[in-house]
């Protein structure tokens, strides 16, 4: 970090260049990324054992293939090609959104990870906000009143709800909520009168619960540890020293600052909670895109497996693209590309 | 927690309190008992414990199977045993490779010529994108389901994020005065290493090597749970795939056959956290700039 902050206005012609050269930079990097996920995506199925023939039959239909049969259906499909048009091949594939279909119902890949999608977002979603709000909560609370005795309870109490495995709570979760008390769904997504409203917040309680309490201790320590740094720091010790009040200088001078590490935190946490959510869908038989990619590597269905994989992986690269694109706006500093 | 370290340690035996303070000394009592369940396990039970039929199907606790027994007759208590030192194996070998694979990674991205390190942290950067979770039932999948393979699938998915941690220590600790001054004087590479940086690196493992086994303990228990794991050695993670496969949850059973197996797995956690937390608090925070 640069001693001097000069506070210029962000459309300075210098300040522009150097924001756009910043920008320009990251989507480059984001490209290259994104390229090698695409590779790896599409050497998982040629990589796994079996070669890349299974992607159309299940291994016990290819074993009755005779060697000239198999040789046949590789030239037709282009496994004979070398591997660079195989590659182009599958480019095209994944921008026209033709992902194959899948081995064990036969229906699009496409539009099974079509049907799952809004599941998980909705799933993972409200999770986030939960996760948010109560993580950063306590967490500022905790960092301002970090001597007074509690702090160190809730200290434990982060590493304890951070330290449950998912599976077990939502078991947990089962045992009381669900068949003791009865008062929530423990499977599914909708009831038996199709979607409504009342019948999706109903089947939501229990797997975000479990995706939240497991969530926020992590966010918690996070806040916490942000909140003390920025409270100890030169600024804003003089910021106190000047007299300006309480409320006032937390909300100014404290929260602004540390909360940033604490939201590029949670745009990565986002990109990887629809992959971690996995768990909590297969307890709860939750119809999302983590049930479907268990689903599909248990079955060994490669075309669903490489589909739902790239979704996943791309979700990740978006969210942390998305976290730099944000960043500038909550930060002055990133804005005038002072830093670079 | 972060006491202010206002006076001097007197004698070395406040200082060896203070690595660990209140809070990391609860965690190592917590973390050598569970150890010892683990050699309890191991040494003095007989080895097919945890496997054998000891009784009927279903059995409530009594005298003889303290935690009752599961669908086949096996008594739990003792899968609970054997678990601990499965996991705790496990956990300790990983950490130790994940470590070292992180330190020397790190440490050639932190020191490395140019070249080497934007390779390494590309890399890195594309690994990072891959979630962990996928990679490891895609990897259980097809590669198997034994000790050794579960153990080198995690090492090498888990060095990343660690080795990331390390090149940023490296990177500080090589902009240090006495470290800048000693380099200004000639001194290679190794030399800085061993004399002039070593004492602010080496400690820094010790988190890296916990929290690695923190992980290794919820990734490898959540893997079992989703059945794969291995169905031949009793471990926590698999008592808990079989409660769910046998629907426990709908009986009382749930109490003595899904609860401790879960709280298990939580205090070994929260024993390496509470040692790793208080163990990074007291390090040098100029070294802490992780990511």
């Amino acid at each position: 970090m640069s001693a001097i902050q000069t506070s210029a206005p962000a459309a300075t012609p210098a300040a522009r260049r150097g924001r756009l050269t910043y920008l320009g930079g990251r989507i480059l990097e984001y490209l290259g990324v994104l390229f090698v996920a695409l590779t790896l995506n599409f050497l998982l199925p040629r990589a796994l054992p079996g070669g890349p023939l299974k992607l159309f039959g299940s291994p016990e239909s290819l074993a009755r293939l005779t060697a000239e049969e198999r040789a046949q259906i590789a030239t037709e499909y282009g496994f004979g090609d070398p591997i660079h048009l195989q590659f182009l091949d599958y480019l095209k594939s994944v921008v026209t959104l033709d992902l194959g279909t899948s081995l064990s119902d036969g229906r699009e890949v496409t539009a099974a990870i079509a049907d799952a999608l809004p599941w998980t977002l909705l799933l993972v979603g409200t999770s986030i906000v939960a996760t948010t709000l109560i993580g950063i909560t306590l967490g500022v609370i905790g960092g301002m009143r970090r001597r007074e005795g509690k702090g160190a309870f809730t200290l434990i109490g982060a590493i304890v709800v951070d330290s449950i495995p998912q599976f077990w709570l939502a078991m947990l979760l089962i045992v009381w909520f669900g068949v003791k008390w009865q008062i929530a769904p423990t499977f599914g997504a909708t009831g038996p009168d199709g979607t409504t409203v009342a019948g999706l917040a109903e089947h939501l309680v229990l797997p975000v619960a479990t995706l939240t309490i497991t969530g926020i201790g992590y966010i918690f320590m996070y806040t916490r540890s942000s909140m003390l740094s920025v409270l100890t720091s030169e600024p804003v010790q003089h910021a106190h020293a000047r007299g300006i009040p309480r409320g006032r200088l937390v909300r100014r001078h404290v929260l602004r600052p540390a909360l940033l590490p604490v939201h590029t935190l949670i745009m990565l946490d986002i990109g990887f909670l629809a992959a971690g959510a996995i768990v909590v869908e297969t307890v709860f038989a939750y119809p999302g895109l983590g049930r479907l990619t268990f689903g599909a590597i248990a079955a060994r269905d490669y075309p669903l497996m490489q589909g739902t994989f790239l979704v996943l992986t791309l979700m990740v690269v978006l969210m942390n693209l998305l976290a730099d694109l944000t960043y500038p706006l909550l930060d002055p500093r990133a804005r005038t590309g002072a830093n670079q | 927690m972060s006491a202010p370290a206002t006076s001097p340690p007197v004698v070395a035996r406040d200082r060896r309190r203070d690595l660990l303070g209140r809070q990391g000394r609860v965690g190592a009592v917590l973390l050598s008992l569970i150890v010892g369940t683990a050699a309890y396990g191991f040494f003095i039970l007989p080895d097919d414990a945890g496997k054998a039929r000891v009784g009927l199907p279903y059995e409530r606790p009594s005298g003889a199977n303290p935690l009752g027994t599961d669908d086949l007759g096996r008594d739990l208590l003792d899968q609970l045993l054997v678990g601990a030192g499965t996991s705790l194996t496990l956990a300790f070998i990983v950490a130790a490779v994940t470590t070292v694979l992180a330190a020397v990674i790190g440490g050639l991205a932190g020191i490395g010529p140019r070249w080497l390190s934007s390779i390494i942290m590309r890399g890195i950067d594309v690994m990072l994108v891959l979630p962990e979770l996928v990679l490891f039932i895609l990897a259980a999948t097809f590669l198997g389901q034994s000790f050794g393979i579960r153990a080198a699938i995690l090492a090498v998915i888990l060095w990343p994020v660690p080795a990331r941690v390390l090149r940023a220590a490296v990177l500080t600790t090589w902009s240090r005065a006495h470290v800048e001054a000693a380099r200004a004087m000639g001194a290679g590479q190794s030399w800085l290493l061993a004399r002039h940086a070593s004492y602010l690196l080496g400690p820094l493992l010790v988190p890296v090597f916990v929290r690695t086994a923190m992980r290794v303990i919820i990734y490898d228990a959540t893997l079992s749970f989703l059945g794969l794991g291995d169905p031949t050695v009793p471990s926590w993670g698999t008592t808990l795939y079989w409660v769910q496969v046998n629907g426990v949850f709908l009986s009382d059973a749930w109490l003595w056959w899904a609860g401790p197996p879960g709280v298990a797995i939580t205090l070994t956690v929260v024993s390496l956290a509470l040692i790793g937390t208080s163990i990074e608090d007291r390090l040098n925070p100029n070294l802490q700039e992780s990511r």
